[in-house]
């Protein structure tokens, strides 16, 4: 191993610069923290690298992980040996999950944060409270919807909780298949609304809506209409001088003093060199799989288990939003077109609370949707050749839609992400094992959504609806949500976190991305974890930074619950 | 090591007109022309033989040169490092899994035959493609029936397929894919399914090709969605 000449001690030390660790990039350093940001994968610029080619971006690891360079393994229970699967292979790179999403941008509910509350003690899950309220997060999720872009209708979603602001620029126009969506709604009595989205719709801030391809979902976007930490945290962190950036630089270890605190990491250089960064702060901001992952491999005499894991509790509950869906066939003239609003079109937040009668907790924020692009679009039972595959898809590219959600998994403590003890990634260091068995009431709730959907698919007129349930149990990952297995909470003994996310057994190491949600929440999760990541990067920047601590006074999460009817 | 962000592009678009085979053997191409051309058949439009999927294969099978174009199509990415490796080793073992298929197809053929599958009529070649894959051809899509494959990912990547798995996916990628890669020739798998695909690669980076106008163009949010219009809401 070669090495390289120590580089002088920063500020804070951001590793992985995504959705989290760009935020936090943003905040800091318009605070006037001095920062160096360590990401893994390049640092592509949208511009010169970005383009509607579905091969590249769908079918070949462009923006993907690559799993010969990061491979996952996964299993169901313990009893099982985890096999290789390409799972939640979130995009490593400068933006990092905010570079290849549709930018569904949906707020969290005030219930999210207090579902232990609020249904008790379920048999075989973790239920917990977050430590924080819907209140405590309001005003970041106003500051990420306008510093960042989202396009939303006002007044438009009967459910919404208190908003400090209003969006700030309008909705796309709805999709043929957003309108049979909107009217079959219309038909049953269901409040549908435009799902929020991360892009500008409007001249924004310096932004133009000019890319109407429609290679959206799994592309990144070459114009900067759809909003990316990558094209726009990151360059105004880079504007104030203060950032450092450090792409393709692979971090395998946080290194710990003799008094326990971490001094700051370890990392492979893109020319393959090791170098060591130390830090006044680290925030681990890798994704909930991969931060995990870094704190188990961050071994040492003072934290045996990994880093920050007296607890034992570091990997445990995880959630991954399994993606379920009905697929409606029409066979009517109207075509609904396969390719424009890609993902994202309008949904329906009226079964998203907990209704007992339906025989489980939870609930889910449903979306309709085109079913993709020409390569990849497919439904369930798709003919795969001959003459009936071909015909498939002549009739029923253009007239398709579906209708799904993303699963509000509930936590269960057996569910984790740890060291897989055989299958190493391109460095040689242990792949991530995940450990993934849903809950009873995941079925419950899954089959209750989908049936749902398959109603209103019926009503928006489908020659034949195809539901997708939670068949096995076993998650796929194919939503790249994660979280959980890195718990915020008050109790050091069952939690890493505070409500800082600062480690509750290293006071300078702090975790921002999903990996601190206690409970998954039943929305698209990033908008959660940029108004998180800004929370705790305010305190660090005005708390911590000055040599103070606070703690947020708990048991308020009454008042938001009240705020919201 | 040249970073991701800086690979080169050798200026290298695969020619429309060409069918020199880069990896497969005469036999071989010709093999797997005539099985992609079972998978998407020729009827009343174009399939997979006129979008010459079969160089779209062998020009993807050739090394690590025809991996990913670049962002305006002018030619593909030269990788190299840790990707470059991946790649090298995935392509190898694709290579092989084509390879082994083709003997495997002729062996079935000539078992239940007497000749290489490709002297075949083609429902001899779906016969011996349906004891390859181990279960019937697929039937058309009707109100009732089998509806398998649950799960759907975003991505869909190449590691682990047999060698029928294979053949599927990469003649769609061939079909429907970006005629840069050396398929899809004229664009003819976008127009049998209706689907406006962008002239080039180019025209999706700058505005100059766009579906807007396949949006709902005259619409009224309070039409759609009639609480908007609701007095008692906050």
């Amino acid at each position: 191993m070669e090495y390289a000449r120590k580089p002088d001690p920063v500020d804070v030390l951001i590793v992985g610069m995504g959705a989290s660790g760009g935020t936090a990039a943003k905040v800091l350093c318009e605070a006037g923290l001095k920062v160096v940001g360590l990401e893994r994968g390049p640092w592509l610029r949208p511009r010169e690298h970005f383009s509607g080619d579905e091969i590249k971006f769908l079918n070949r690891t462009y923006l993907w992980s690559d799993p010969r360079v990061n491979p996952r393994t996964v299993r169901m229970d313990q009893n099982e040996t985890a096999v290789p699967t390409p799972f939640s292979m979130v995009p490593q790179m400068v933006g990092g999950g905010t570079v290849h999403w549709a930018g569904w941008l949906p707020r969290p509910r005030p219930s999210d944060f207090q579902m232990r509350t609020l249904h008790g003690d379920i048999e075989g899950a973790s239920l917990a409270d977050w430590p924080i309220s819907y209140d405590d997060l309001e005003p970041y999720l106003s500051k990420v919807e306008w510093a960042f872009g989202c396009a939303g209708l006002d007044g438009a979603d009967k459910y919404e909780p208190y908003r400090s602001t209003p969006y700030p620029c309008p909705p796309l126009p709805p999709t043929r298949a957003g309108k049979r969506f909107y009217d079959a709604c219309k038909k049953l009595g269901i409040n549908a609304m435009p799902i929020p989205q991360a892009l500008v719709t409007k001249p924004y801030r310096g932004r133009t809506p000019s890319n109407w391809t429609s290679f959206w979902n799994g592309y990144g976007d070459p114009s900067g209409m759809r909003s990316s930490t990558l094209d726009t945290f990151v360059p105004e962190a880079l504007a104030t001088g203060n950032l450092e950036l450090r792409p393709e630089s692979y971090v395998r270890e946080v290194t710990v003093g003799p008094d326990g605190r971490a001094c700051g990491v370890v990392y492979i250089d893109a020319l393959g060199r090791e170098v060591e960064q130390e830090a006044t702060l680290v925030l681990l901001c890798l994704g909930a799989v991969e931060s995990a992952r870094l704190m188990l491999l961050s071994k040492s005499r003072l934290h045996p288990d990994g880093l920050a894991n007296n607890s034992g509790q570091v990997g445990r509950n995880a959630t991954f939003h399994e993606y379920l869906f009905a697929v409606g066939l029409f066979n009517d003239e109207q075509p609904l077109y396969g390719f424009p609003g890609n993902y994202i079109s309008g949904g329906s937040f009226q079964f998203y609370e907990t209704d007992y009668d339906r025989g489980h907790i939870g609930g889910a924020l449903i979306g309709a949707s085109n079913v993709g692009q020409p390569i990849n679009w497919n439904f369930p039972g798709r003919p795969q050749w001959g003459s009936a595959g071909k015909d498939a898809d002549r009739d029923f590219y253009n007239h398709s839609m579906k209708i799904g959600h993303t699963l509000h998994d509930l936590p269960v403590a057996s569910n984790r992400v740890d060291l897989d003890p055989e299958v190493k990634d391109a460095w040689g260091l242990p792949a991530a094992r995940i450990t993934h068995k849903a809950h009873p009431n995941d079925f419950r709730l899954a089959k209750w959504q989908v049936d749902k959907n398959v109603e209103i698919l019926e009503a928006a007129g489908a020659w034949k609806t195809i539901p997708v349930y939670l068949e096995r149990g076993r998650a796929s990952g194919n939503t790249c949500h994660q979280h959980g297995t890195v718990r915020m909470g008050t109790d050091p003994a069952n939690t890493v976190l505070n409500e800082w996310c600062q480690a509750h057994d290293v006071d300078n190491l702090y975790v921002l991305d999903g990996a601190g949600f206690p409970t998954a929440t039943g929305v698209n999760p990033t908008l959660t974890i940029m108004a998180n990541a800004w929370r705790c990067a305010d305190y660090i920047a005005g708390v911590h930074a000055k040599g103070r601590t606070e703690r947020l006074s708990q048991g308020r999460s009454g008042r938001a619950a009240a705020r919201t009817s | 090591m040249t970073s991701m962000a800086d690979w080169p592009v050798v200026p290298a678009p695969v020619d429309p007109g060409s069918d020199d085979r880069l990896f497969f053997d005469n036999h071989e191409w010709d093999t797997i022309e005539a099985a992609t051309a079972r998978i998407i058949p020729t009827d009343y439009d174009p399939g997979a033989r006129e979008a010459r999927a079969v160089r779209f294969i062998d020009r993807y099978l050739s090394g690590i040169g025809y991996v990913y174009a670049a962002a305006d199509g002018s030619g593909f990415l030269q990788m190299s490092g840790r990707l470059a490796d991946a790649w090298r080793a995935r392509i190898a073992d694709l290579g092989e899994t084509y390879c082994q298929g083709v003997r495997e197809l002729d062996t079935i053929a000539r078992e239940r035959f007497g000749v290489d599958f490709v002297s075949l009529r083609e429902s001899h070649q779906d016969a011996v493609l349906e004891q390859l894959s181990g279960s019937s051809k697929p039937a058309p899509v009707g109100l009732t029936g089998e509806d398998g494959n649950p799960t759907i990912q975003v991505y869909a990547f190449d590691d682990g397929l047999t060698f029928f798995d294979a053949l599927v996916a990469h003649t769609r990628q061939g079909f429907y894919g970006d005629p840069v890669y050396g398929g899809n020739r004229d664009r003819v798998g976008w127009t049998v399914i209706g689907f406006p695909g962008p002239e080039s690669l180019r025209d999706t980076m700058d505005g100059t090709y766009s579906v807007r106008e396949y949006y709902v163009q005259d619409y009224d949010w309070r039409d759609l969605i009639p609480y908007l219009r609701g007095a008692g809401r906050s």
